[in-house]
């Protein structure tokens, strides 16, 4: 009998927690302003650095590849979804400053369902994005050489990311109640990416800059995003790949579960 | 107090602010809403009404005092609060990317209604507030009084017993008002026991079979809204009558109580016995050989009840 309640609660929070994941999906579907940018400048980076920078490949450090496109696709997949992920995290934001999260409040629904519903939208649209650039791409000359399984380990991993991601941000909307203040935090994920290996190899680079591209966890997400598209499907690039994002989602979620403690307390 | 009543509330605190210096929004408010009623609970703008609200709906934790609602405590059982209540708040928003269909169907999952109830309930809601017509275009399309039949309907989805209603009203135009109204007369026909805060006189007038004043974090008057009008005062009776009966209809009325000024042609008395004293006021202008040409009684507002309570108005302070 009570096994048989327990999985009913069971099933109804993962009900809950569908049902709210797919209210975050739509709600970005349903605003291109807010999709637009986290694909376009993505693309754009790419389709510059492929075209402007594609003698750089013969740099030494420079890791061997069929072209810069291959080079520069993991770059392109993280830019896009930590963009992505603000726009998860100021949402939650604004449901904060609009009320609609005292709505979900109110309910008899799982506080954490809440959380865990708006992070897995997040890791949705991480996942969509990552097979959209992939798939997009490939016309204009794009290889992965790690194949199906590469392109799948890729898919997992934009996806993880995207929860990473939209963990701090969670955290900072649910902390402020301000999606301002998320929004605020977007130049500061700029810098992390531009001081990783996004756009060029550690090994070109020296000084401070290479130091905190070396400190940066995002230098090894992209790298082994890379070497699953460069080298192939091999098991340092997937754990590079599955085991830094993860890492950084287990920080973030357990910050947002904390902020989330918080501001159910503070009612 | 009841216990089976399904609101019931004691000394009732929330403060706000620093503990140095504390804003005591509601202080010590006691509530015992009965089954089956309409209570009203009026006040001006930060009398304490929504925070008392939010309290008794679990949305915020008291700073003292306790309640318990649909038989439970709303701090130590608050899930099994939330399964038994109805909910619309004035500042809980309607998500406008999401049609009312979406949004029915969303707060039916987050009730744990079974996955094959859901599209047809969320049809008979939609139906009964009279959205079909609108159910699948987004909210935010909708006007003030859409999105409020609408806010009702999300807070009906698991058939509460008991229901919330944050200031139903405010905003709305005169006829999107009396169709809420007339929604909230249905639901109590059917057996909701309704809770409604309010800073309308006439709205609280219209539909509470009880109300609370509350003004400063207090409540300062409770009662049936007739009596508490009746406390105030007797009601005046205004008739008229042809002139050349006018002395004698003025000292038929001055035997049931205080002549009052009124309009010129008319003529007005505070009947000291209350509104039971018509019928005998009729029947002596009657064996006078008197014609009442118009007769009509006024009860005094709750407005006067509210300035006797508080020393202050709440007409105009809206």
């Amino acid at each position: 009998m009570t096994s048989t309640m327990t999985t009913a609660r069971t099933v109804g929070s993962l009900r809950q927690t569908l049902a709210m994941s797919k209210r975050s999906i739509m709600a970005l579907v349903r605003q291109p302003a807010l999709v637009i940018p986290s694909i376009t400048f993505p693309l754009f980076f790419a389709a510059l650095g492929t075209s402007s920078f594609g003698r750089a490949t013969g740099l030494p450090g420079f890791p061997k590849v069929d072209s810069f496109l291959d080079f520069s696709l993991a770059g392109t997949i993280v830019q896009g979804v930590l963009f992505g992920s603000v726009q998860s995290g100021s949402a939650l934001a604004t449901d904060i400053e609009n009320g609609f999260f005292y709505r979900l409040l109110a309910s008899p629904t799982s506080r954490l369902g809440i959380l865990i519903g708006r992070l897995m939208g997040a890791a949705a649209y991480g996942a969509a994005q990552t097979a959209f650039f992939t798939v997009l791409l490939i016309p204009f000359g794009l290889h992965v050489k790690g194949g199906v399984p590469g392109a799948i380990v890729m898919l997992v991993s934009g996806g993880l990311t995207a929860i990473a991601i939209a963990g701090f941000m969670a955290a900072m909307a649910l902390r402020t109640g301000s999606s301002e203040a998320v929004q605020g935090v977007f130049p500061l994920v700029f810098i992390a990416l531009f001081f990783s290996s996004a756009f060029f190899p550690r090994q070109t680079m020296s000084g401070a800059y290479r130091h905190i591209a070396d400190a940066n966890p995002i230098s090894y997400l992209i790298e082994g995003l890379r070497d699953l598209c460069i080298t192939g499907f091999t098991a340092s690039a997937c754990a590079k790949a599955l085991l830094v994002p993860i890492g950084i989602m287990v920080v973030s979620f357990a910050l947002a579960l904390r902020s989330l403690a918080r501001r159910v307390a503070a009612q | 107090m009841s216990s089976k009543s399904p609101i019931v509330a004691s000394r009732l605190v929330r403060h706000f602010g620093s503990s140095d210096n504390p804003v005591r929004a509601v202080d010590g408010v006691d509530l015992e809403v009965r089954e089956g009623e309409i209570f009203g609970f009026l006040g001006p703008n930060g009398a304490g009404k929504s925070t008392t609200v939010r309290m008794l709906t679990t949305l915020l934790r008291p700073t003292s005092g306790t309640a318990h609602v649909a038989g439970f405590d709303i701090v130590r059982e608050a899930d099994k609060v939330r399964r038994n209540i109805g909910v619309a708040l004035q500042d809980a928003a309607i998500d406008p990317l999401m049609t009312g269909h979406e949004l029915l169907e969303l707060q039916a999952v987050l009730y744990g209604i079974a996955p094959a109830s859901v599209k047809p309930r969320a049809g008979e809601l939609l139906e009964r507030v009279g959205l079909t017509a609108a159910a699948d275009r987004r909210v935010g399309t909708y006007s003030g009084g859409m999105r409020r039949r609408l806010d009702l309907a999300l807070s009906l989805i698991h058939e509460p017993t008991v229901l919330f209603l944050d200031e139903p009203t405010t905003g709305l135009d005169p006829m999107s008002r009396v169709t809420l109204w007339d929604e909230v007369r249905r639901l109590n026909k059917e057996g909701t026991t309704v809770l409604l805060t309010t800073q309308y006189l006439e709205e609280a007038d219209q539909l509470a079979d009880r109300i609370a004043i509350i003004d400063g974090g207090k409540i300062v008057r409770e009662g049936v809204p007739r009596d508490l009008k009746a406390q105030v005062g007797a009601p005046t009776l205004l008739i008229s009558v042809d002139a050349a009966h006018n002395d004698a209809a003025a000292r038929v009325l001055g035997e049931f109580g205080d002549m009052r000024p009124t309009t010129e042609g008319a003529l007005a008395v505070g009947l000291s016995a209350g509104a039971r004293a018509v019928t005998d006021v009729v029947r002596r202008l009657d064996e006078q050989g008197i014609v009442v040409h118009h007769l009509e009684l006024n009860e005094p507002s709750l407005d006067d009840v509210f300035a006797e309570a508080t020393g202050h108005r709440l007409e105009g302070e809206k």
